[in-house]
């Protein structure tokens, strides 16, 4: 999730860029390197999934390494199609998502991957609340590294959390505490355990107020300045750094609105994003929008971040926030939630990427679309792509209807 | 002193030219095969226009390109085909609220609002089944002419089944059925059902509205024209051109951004 900024030409860059790569740059040498310092410090490599609750790993010192987030680097640097073929060569089918395609490659074909791919892992976390695939991914993982892997299991919420869905997370945390007390030798510090919920609070909320600013018009941020700020708050949740760089972010958004500065020239048309980020085009496909003034000023796939903590005690909370993740619920909620996006930020339209990747995200989107058309009376696009294999973007066919699309704004 | 307006549709197939008058009046229209540079064809086929019509380039006061070739013409302002053909349409039958259009690689459903504007659309991605170019390979796999298919289709009595969408697969499933003893009548009628019903569900998902108008290449086609009626339960308004209503489109917007820039 972290792109050379110096491809942003058309955008207005952002000062604060310059601490993110450090940020990031350091975390993703800490990771690189876990094998000299890991065993040293007593603090074990575990893979994660982007919705695991991580305040409990943190809690018991443990480092978390995210797979979808080198996969979106993968793709970034143009990896993804090579290494997909590596894990197609090895059996997997084309229609497997591919940051698992494109992760089971790089664990298979280290050498094709950036960054010398992802260090061994002593254990690894899925939580199915982001999809069902993560299961059998990781469990290709365990067999593969011959490490625990520990599953959390959220059910689908047809509508409000239920005491026994609740129940049921609840219990399964109890266990993963057991899991994990056994695995790193140490009991579960309480006080630790509280001290990162209250960090991750204040990330979440530095990340809420970041994305409010963008209610303003000209906007702030585009849907590329989202996606590639949102990184820490996914793999620096309950950290320092993590929040030290979304305070510099907030004051430097907050300054651009006070300046009335846009992401983008020209603003003139306001979208919301559905779906995850297209990262192999991240910058030639968001700027067939900006040359045309059209600004995505919010989006649903990194504001699935900008959700604050439920309430409770620190493993009440955890299985209430993480079984409520927006992935996990109805098409009823997510429609919602859009209606709410194109309200509160006064969007003019909104697009959604079909990902064919990731099948939860997208495969209700033609019932959202309608319903948010329908309630809103605004214009809804879809575009078909990929999260990371370019070889599922078509782009003379995209380009056609994003033109299609934005003409519909014009006087034509 | 009379204004005069050139509408391009550079398409996959093929490419067609419009010319009209300030009084909205088709003045010609000239259409042939995109081959391997639609733009040299598209701007020939200008010239000739209007040669015929015995005008300058100068008196042409504006010109707009469409199709997937519209960014490589020098035109006045290039503009998706989905907003032409929805111009061109809303301007021949104004009563028109669903637009059905299949070209040589696109088939797409465009809802039009009271106003003749876009209101909603639906394209095929990535995959030619339920196309121009579908209809042709299956065409031409039957040692069939083009014009022929529409009288063949309606001597059919027994429609086969044609399962697969891809153009390739479909194609060897032909071949099967004609060495089954298929008749070549009943195989094509078989083509066109599978292109009409391909359509026709992304026409229900993009919302059935009356008047439903079929544009296009395959407009022209008997065959496929009946099989959708059929699978819509609605009649279908074509018009006598079908396959130069973008351009048409094209041309009323270069009169619309002409008459928009004095």
């Amino acid at each position: 999730m972290q792109v050379s900024q110096e491809k942003r030409r058309n955008y207005r860059p952002l000062v604060s860029s310059k601490t993110l790569q450090k940020t990031m740059g350091r975390y993703y040498a800490l990771t690189n390197y876990h094998r000299y310092w890991g065993k040293l410090m007593r603090r074990p490599l575990a893979w994660v999934t982007s919705g695991a609750p991580v305040e409990l790993l943190r809690a018991f010192n443990i480092h978390s390494a995210y797979p979808e987030q080198y996969a979106a680097i993968y793709s970034a640097r143009n990896a993804t199609v090579n290494l997909c073929e590596v894990a197609e060569a090895a059996g997997y089918s084309q229609d497997l998502c591919s940051y698992a395609r494109s992760n089971i490659g790089g664990v298979l074909r280290p050498d094709l991957a950036p960054l010398g791919g992802m260090p061994k892992p002593d254990l690894l976390v899925a939580c199915n609340n982001i999809c069902g695939t993560v299961l059998k991914w990781y469990e290709v993982l365990a067999r593969h590294f011959d490490v625990p892997l520990l599953v959390l299991d959220t059910p689908f919420l047809t509508g409000e959390l239920t005491t026994q869905a609740k129940e049921y997370v609840l219990e399964q945390l109890n266990a993963m505490v057991t899991d994990l007390e056994k695995i790193t030798h140490r009991r579960l510090d309480e006080k630790k355990l509280a001290q990162q919920m209250s960090l991750s609070r204040e990330i979440t909320s530095l990340w809420i107020e970041t994305r409010q600013y963008c209610r303003a018009s000209p906007s702030p941020l585009n849907a590329p300045d989202l996606f590639i700020n949102m990184a820490p708050i996914v793999v620096l949740r309950g950290s320092h750094e993590g929040i030290n760089f979304y305070r510099k972010l907030r004051d430097e958004v907050k300054e651009r609105v006070d300046l009335a500065q846009g992401a983008i020239e020209n603003e003139r048309i306001r979208l919301v994003w559905d779906n995850i980020a297209i990262w192999p085009q991240l910058f030639s496909f968001y700027k067939m929008f900006s040359e045309k003034g059209a600004c995505f000023v919010t989006d649903t796939y990194s504001g699935g971040w900008a959700v604050e903590q439920a309430p409770g005690t620190p493993l009440e909370s955890l299985a209430a926030t993480y079984t409520e993740v927006f992935l996990n619920r109805s098409p009823k909620y997510r429609a919602n939630q859009l209606i709410n996006l194109i309200k509160e930020f006064k969007a003019d339209g909104f697009v959604m990427h079909s990902n064919r990747s990731c099948k939860p995200y997208s495969l209700v989107q033609e019932v959202i679309r309608k319903e948010v058309i329908h309630e809103t009376g605004v214009p809804g696009l879809m575009i078909e792509a990929d999260m990371a294999d370019p070889r599922a973007y078509a782009e003379e066919p995209v380009r056609n209807r994003v033109q299609a699309f934005l003409e519909t704004f014009d006087d034509l | 002193m009379t204004k005069y307006f050139v509408g391009v549709d550079i398409g996959s197939l093929t490419v067609k030219v419009v010319l009209i008058n300030d009084g909205l009046e088709i003045l010609g229209q000239l259409k042939t095969r995109a081959g391997y540079s639609g733009k040299d064809v598209a701007t020939r086929l200008k010239e000739q226009l209007l040669a015929e019509s015995c005008l300058t380039p100068q008196r042409i006061s504006a010109t707009v390109a469409t199709g997937y070739g519209r960014v490589t013409f020098p035109a006045d302002r290039e503009v998706s085909e989905i907003t032409c053909q929805a111009k061109g349409i809303s301007h021949l039958f104004p009563s028109s609220r669903t637009i059905i259009d299949i070209g040589g690689q696109d088939s797409k459903v465009i809802k039009l609002l009271p106003n003749g504007r876009v209101g909603d659309f639906t394209m095929n991605d990535k995959c030619a089944a339920g196309t121009g170019r579908f209809l042709e390979v299956m065409a031409s796999a039957l040692e069939v002419e083009w014009p022929e298919i529409g009288e063949l289709v309606s001597s059919s009595k027994n429609p086969t089944k044609i399962s697969s969408f891809c153009t390739v697969f479909a194609e060897s499933e032909i071949i099967s059925q004609v060495s089954a003893g298929a008749l070549k009548s009943d195989i094509l009628a078989g083509v066109c059902d599978s292109v009409a019903s391909r359509v026709a569900s992304m026409t229900r998902r993009t919302g059935l509205e009356k008047d439903i108008v079929f544009t296009g290449g395959v407009a022209l086609n008997r065959g496929v024209v009946n099989a959708l009626t059929k699978q819509l339960g609605y009649p279908l308004l074509v018009f006598q051109e079908p396959v130069i209503t973008a351009a048409l489109g094209a041309a009323l917007l270069a009169r619309e951004i002409h008459k928009s820039s004095i």
